[in-house]
Formats: C-alpha cells, sequence, structure tokens
C-alpha cells in the first residue's frame, strides 16, 4: 500500500498533514520560549497551549496514517469517485495576484484605486474578455462601495491618490 | 412564564420604533440579496454585513442582524432551488428534491413551500426560543467552571466528529482553529503567544477576518484552484411563486415534523444543520404516501427539511444566547456581532441587557413575517441576481470580503492575516476538511481555557474538579455518546438511501 505510486494529489495531503503536526510541535517549541510576566496563578498559561499542540501533533498524525491507509479527501463539490483534477495554477495566480495587489495598494493608493484592480483582475482571472466594459463596472462597484461606507456608514476608507479630488478620507 | 411575555411585548416595543423597524427591513432586505447569491451561506452573509452595523447602535444593529440571519436563509434555499448550488449543508437537501421540481416547472411550489415553511417554522422555533432561552440562562447560573468546560469539550466533539465526510478531518479543523484561537496575550498572566513579535498580533486575531476569510477568499481561491467551472442553470419560473391546496395540504405537516426534528437538534449542539435536514427528509420519505416521487420533486422532500433547517438555525441560538456557546458557524458570526458592541451573551445576557435581548428575539418574529412578505412577489427580482455572470459575481465578493476585513479595525494587518487564512481555507477545501469545526474551535478555544482554568483555581490544582459533580459527569456521558452516534449515523443513512 505505502509503496505504491502515489499521486500528487495524496503528495499534496500529505505535506498537509505533516505541517499540522510539525504546527503542533511549533506551537510546543513557542510554549517553551513563553514569556512568563510573574506567574502567581495556579495554572501556568502554558499548560493549556502544550495540551492545544499535542492535540495538533496527534491529529496530523492520525490524519497521516489515515491517508497512508488509502483514505483521501475529497475535494469539495467532488464525489469520493470523481476523478482529481490538477490545479489550475494560472486563475489561481492571477485571483492571488489581484488579492495581494488590494492589500498593497490600498494604503499607498487609496481604497478605490485598490477595489478597481482587485476587482478587475479578479474578473479576468476567471475567464472575462471585455476588459474595457469590466473596467466601467470595476469603476462603479468601487465607487458606490466607496461612497456608501465613508458617506452612509462613516467607515473611514483611506481616500489616497484621490484625495484631492474626493475630499474626506484619511 | 408571564413575565417572559412581558418583556417579549416590551422587545416588539423596542422593535416597532420607525428607526428600528426601518433597520430589520434593511437587514431582510440585505440578507436575502447577499444568502441569494451562489456559494454565499449564512455564516458568510452576516459576516459580510457585519462592518456595516458597526457604526449603527446595539439594539438597531442587532436588530438588523436578526433580519439578516433569517432573511440570509430565505436566500439560500431560493438558491438551491433554482440553481442547484446550495451555499450552506443545511440546503444540501433542498437542492435535492426542491431543484428536481424546478426542472419539472413547478419551482413556484417548491419556493412557496420553502418560503411558508421557513415562516412557520421560524415563527414556531422563536417562540420556543423566547421560553427556552431564559430558562437555560437560569438554570446555566448554577453551572460550575468544570460543567462549563464540559459543555465546550462537547461542543468539539459535536461540531468536529458529525460534519463532513470524516471524522478525522473534522478534528483537523477544529485542532487548527484552536492554535488560530491562542494567537495573542493570555487572559489572565498576559503571557504572549505565537505573536512573533507583532504588536497587531496581540489581541489576538479578530474571528469575524477568519470567517470573511475562510469563507470568501478560500473559496474563491478554490473555485480558481478548478478548470472546469460548473456553470449551472437558472431554473425558470413558471407562473407566480405560489402554490395550490394540494400542495398545501402535503406541506403543512412536513413544515411541523421538520420544525420538531429542527429545533431540539439545534438546541443540543448536534453539529450544524446537515444532520436535521436530512432526518427530516428521511421521515417524510418514509411517510410520505407518495413515495415514489422522492428523488424526482416531491414538495414533502423540500417543506421538511427547510423547516428543520429554520427551526434548527432558531435552536442554535438557545445556546449561544443563554450560555454564550455558539454550535454552528451563523451562530458564532451573531456571537461576535454581540461582543462587537461589547456584549457578552450568557446567562448574565437577560438580566444585563434584557432590551436588546428581547429586541432581538422580537425582531425574530418581524424579520420572519417580512421575509414571508417581501420574498414571494420579489422573487424575480431575486432571480436576476442569480444571473449575475459568475466573474463578476466572485471579484466583487472577493473585494467586498476583503473590504470587510479591513474595515474592522482599519488595519491592513487584518488583511494580511486574512490572506493566510484563505489560503489556509484553500487548502482545506482541495483536502476535503470541513470549515465550521475551525470556526468553532477559533470562538470556543480560548472559552475552553478561561473556563479550564477557572475551575482549577476553585480546586487548588485539583485535576478531579474536572469530572466532579453530576452535571460534567452527565455531559461527558453524552460526550461517549455522541463519539458512538456516527457509527449509528452511517447506519442510518445507508439504510435511508437504500430504501
Amino acid at each position: 500500500m505505502i509503496f505504491q505510486k502515489i499521486s500528487k494529489q495524496v503528495k499534496g495531503e500529505l505535506a498537509f498533514a505533516g505541517s499540522l503536526f510539525l504546527l503542533g510541535v511549533f506551537v510546543a517549541w513557542d510554549t517553551s520560549k513563553m514569556d512568563i510576566p510573574q506567574d502567581n496563578s495556579i495554572i501556568s498559561p502554558q499548560t493549556f497551549p502544550y495540551m492545544v499542540s499535542a492535540f495538533v501533533s496527534l491529529v496530523g498524525f492520525a490524519l497521516i496514517i489515515h491517508i497512508l491507509r488509502g483514505n483521501h479527501g475529497t475535494p469539495e463539490g467532488n464525489s469520493p469517485t470523481d476523478p482529481i483534477e490538477p490545479l489550475n495554477f494560472k486563475t489561481m495566480l492571477i485571483v492571488s495576484t489581484a488579492i495581494v495587489l488590494h492589500v498593497i495598494l490600498l494604503e499607498i493608493a487609496g481604497y478605490i484605486v485598490a477595489a478597481i484592480v482587485c476587482f478587475w483582475g479578479i474578473a479576468y482571472g476567471f475567464g472575462s474578455r471585455k476588459p474595457i466594459k469590466d473596467l466601467g463596472i470595476s469603476v462603479v462597484f468601487a465607487l458606490i462601495v466607496y461612497f456608501a461606507f465613508t458617506q452612509g456608514l462613516n467607515v473611514n476608507l483611506p481616500s489616497g491618490l484621490l484625495r484631492g479630488i474626493f475630499g474626506n478620507g484619511k | 412564564m408571564a413575565n417572559n411575555l412581558s418583556m417579549l411585548l416590551d422587545g416588539f416595543q423596542t422593535a416597532f420604533t420607525p428607526t428600528n423597524l426601518m433597520f430589520g427591513l434593511l437587514g431582510t432586505f440585505l440578507g436575502t440579496l447577499v444568502g441569494v447569491l451562489p456559494g454565499i451561506g449564512p455564516a458568510l452573509a452576516i459576516g459580510l454585513l457585519l462592518p456595516i452595523t458597526l457604526t449603527v447602535n446595539p439594539t438597531s444593529a442587532l436588530i438588523m442582524f436578526a433580519a439578516v440571519f433569517y432573511g440570509a436563509m430565505y436566500g439560500g434555499s431560493t438558491t438551491s432551488i433554482l440553481l442547484n448550488t446550495p451555499g450552506e449543508s443545511g440546503s444540501v437537501i433542498t437542492a435535492l428534491e426542491g431543484n428536481k421540481m424546478a426542472k419539472a416547472g413547478r419551482a413556484g411550489a417548491a419556493l412557496a413551500t420553502a418560503a411558508i415553511g421557513s415562516f412557520v417554522a421560524g415563527t414556531i422555533a422563536t417562540l420556543l426560543l423566547a421560553f427556552g432561552a431564559p430558562a437555560m440562562a437560569e438554570l446555566a447560573l448554577t453551572i460550575q467552571p468544570a460543567g462549563y468546560l464540559a459543555l465546550i469539550i462537547l461542543a468539539f466533539a459535536t461540531v468536529g466528529t458529525l460534519l463532513g465526510t470524516s471524522r478525522i478531518r473534522g478534528l483537523v479543523a477544529l485542532s487548527v482553529g484552536l492554535v488560530l484561537g491562542l494567537i495573542g496575550a493570555d487572559l489572565q498572566s498576559g503571557a504572549l503567544r505565537l505573536t512573533f513579535g507583532s504588536l497587531n498580533a496581540i489581541d489576538g486575531i479578530e474571528t469575524v477576518t477568519v470567517i470573511v476569510a475562510i469563507f470568501a477568499l478560500g473559496e474563491v481561491l478554490y473555485l480558481a484552484s478548478r478548470h472546469t467551472l460548473v456553470a449551472s442553470q437558472v431554473l425558470a419560473i413558471n407562473g407566480r411563486a405560489w402554490m395550490s391546496w394540494a400542495d398545501f395540504h402535503r406541506s403543512w405537516r412536513p413544515w411541523l415534523r421538520g420544525t420538531a426534528i429542527g429545533f431540539p437538534l439545534g438546541v443540543i449542539p448536534a453539529g450544524g444543520s446537515e444532520v436535521p435536514t436530512f432526518l427530516s427528509y428521511g421521515v417524510e420519505k418514509a411517510l410520505s404516501k407518495n413515495k415514489n416521487e422522492f428523488g424526482k420533486g416531491a414538495i414533502e422532500g423540500v417543506a421538511g427539511p427547510e423547516a428543520a433547517n429554520n427551526a434548527n438555525a432558531a435552536g442554535v441560538l438557545v445556546p449561544m444566547l443563554a450560555l454564550g456557546l455558539p454550535t454552528s458557524a451563523t451562530a458564532a458570526v451573531v456571537l461576535v456581532a454581540f461582543q462587537s458592541f461589547n456584549i457578552q451573551p450568557g446567562p448574565m445576557l437577560f438580566q444585563t441587557n434584557p432590551e436588546i435581548v428581547w429586541g432581538l428575539i422580537a425582531s425574530l418574529f418581524i424579520g420572519n413575517f417580512l421575509l414571508l412578505v417581501l420574498n414571494l412577489p420579489l422573487i424575480r427580482f431575486w432571480v436576476l441576481l442569480l444571473k449575475i455572470p459568475s466573474h463578476y459575481l466572485y471579484a466583487g465578493i472577493t473585494t467586498f470580503a476583503l473590504l470587510g476585513a479591513y474595515a474592522l479595525n482599519n488595519s491592513t494587518f487584518d488583511l494580511k492575516v486574512a490572506l493566510a487564512i484563505g489560503l489556509l481555507g484553500f487548502l482545506f477545501r482541495r483536502f476535503g476538511v470541513p470549515i465550521t469545526p475551525l470556526i468553532i474551535g477559533v470562538i470556543l478555544g480560548p472559552l475552553a481555557e478561561l473556563y479550564f482554568k477557572r475551575a482549577l483555581q476553585i480546586s487548588q490544582g485539583d485535576w478531579h474538579i474536572l469530572i466532579a459533580g453530576g452535571f460534567p459527569k452527565f455531559i461527558y456521558a453524552i460526550l461517549i455518546m455522541v463519539i458512538m452516534a456516527p457509527f449509528i449515523w452511517k447506519f442510518m443513512k445507508k439504510f435511508v438511501v437504500k430504501k
């Protein structure tokens, strides 16, 4: 069983289970390094984290065994007999880039720009090929959200580059 | 009893002010709007709408929440029926028969029985909630920390092992949630845990960020990872969303039975709405005179599970309000909503914040009623939402989710946490790990530690206190039964499906 050729998906799942085990070890290590400011309580602040770390490692170890015994996970939305498709790296890359750009641009360029980039990028990633129309929709979406939150709900969002035009942001 | 009734009437008085009524109406509308969108279940819907309530006063905000709560569930069932893409586990069964009915041109009847059934179940269950929650709160005042710890461990076990396809994967999700819950300063000593020297991490990570990121970002990343996007077809509604007398006659018993199954299973943490809806489906199938219609669009198979789903959701609010213990993702978000106004649900809630809690319960009635009035006539408008091209939908959900994560504290730190958790959500989906146990772990982990420490402080460090006394023993006995339950459950599932 163990030595038969294992698929990429199973390798990935084993890596996931392995990292879970290591996460438990890491939590234990972090707990052992904990700075305890004058501890006068009966129960040390380390007890519970140690219990959690043991639980995580135990579950991770059990998952490894479980997978090696042939009980592979079923991706969400698949039924157990469906063939498992390889990852679509291209779409994932575009979508995650759009999300990361949003985070980077938010405080540099302001909410509106960041939201336009994110919305447009994700629509493109998911296969939309009407860049101009998408841009229009992104702009409208970003403006509606921005004004609904800053004007309607008094939530502060960075105005960034457009500070001069739209006034009252940060 | 009489006292509760007068408190409830006061609650209606609170809810019926023009401002609060307007927030109720807005909540119903927004809840349905977001709930209808494919792939968004009630928990995410409420999570996404949480920032909207930040600037509103607590009573109005929670009233709006109550409306969003029922609205999102109602919207979800519409999507299951017309699109066959259930947004959450509770609507899976609805999609089973409902979508078949829609394909057979009976979408109107399916939507009507879902809406009216949800209303009936929601109203009865809210009534039970109004009297059950204060009673439970009173009992809860006598529960010692060790008893609370036992209850939390029971919730861990039920949520961790009953959800999803494999028990070990439920525990995986739970364990990761517990780790996320550790992050930040220890409540009693102030010692820092897993903060990596970051000042932002001292307060721990926001539960809303976790919920929004793991549901929205995780889902979008997962969808991006797949080559074939299943483009489901939106089924048309012929005629009005309404049902005939014959349909009504076939529906009313399933509604009541669904309520009777759903509510108690929500109160005792049976791990979300999957079990009650499935049970209700099995019961209706067994009792129906039209057994041959099951699998081809039997109205009983929509009426029962829909009622069970709604009654279950109201039932879950009982331990959430009375004990402060959420046992579903949706209840967890409602708990967070309370906490964002510095109100801690639990046994004292009915005494410390009667106006808010009774206003909330009254609003559940009102929201439920508004939904019935609003949704059947507006159904064509909701159907339009189902026709939004999926790339715009995913773009909108993601951008809005990121806004939700940011707007909570105006901090990019929260956004970075959201990215990491979104990635985790993707891995969970790819490897078939359920999401809800993680959320329960994040929320209840710190509480478990708190009660654990309190119990041992009372006993001066003697661990025997954890199983001393009748109540903890009783709970641990149930725990053992719960651990055995999946075997019985598996057997029943086989039995029902084969039949």
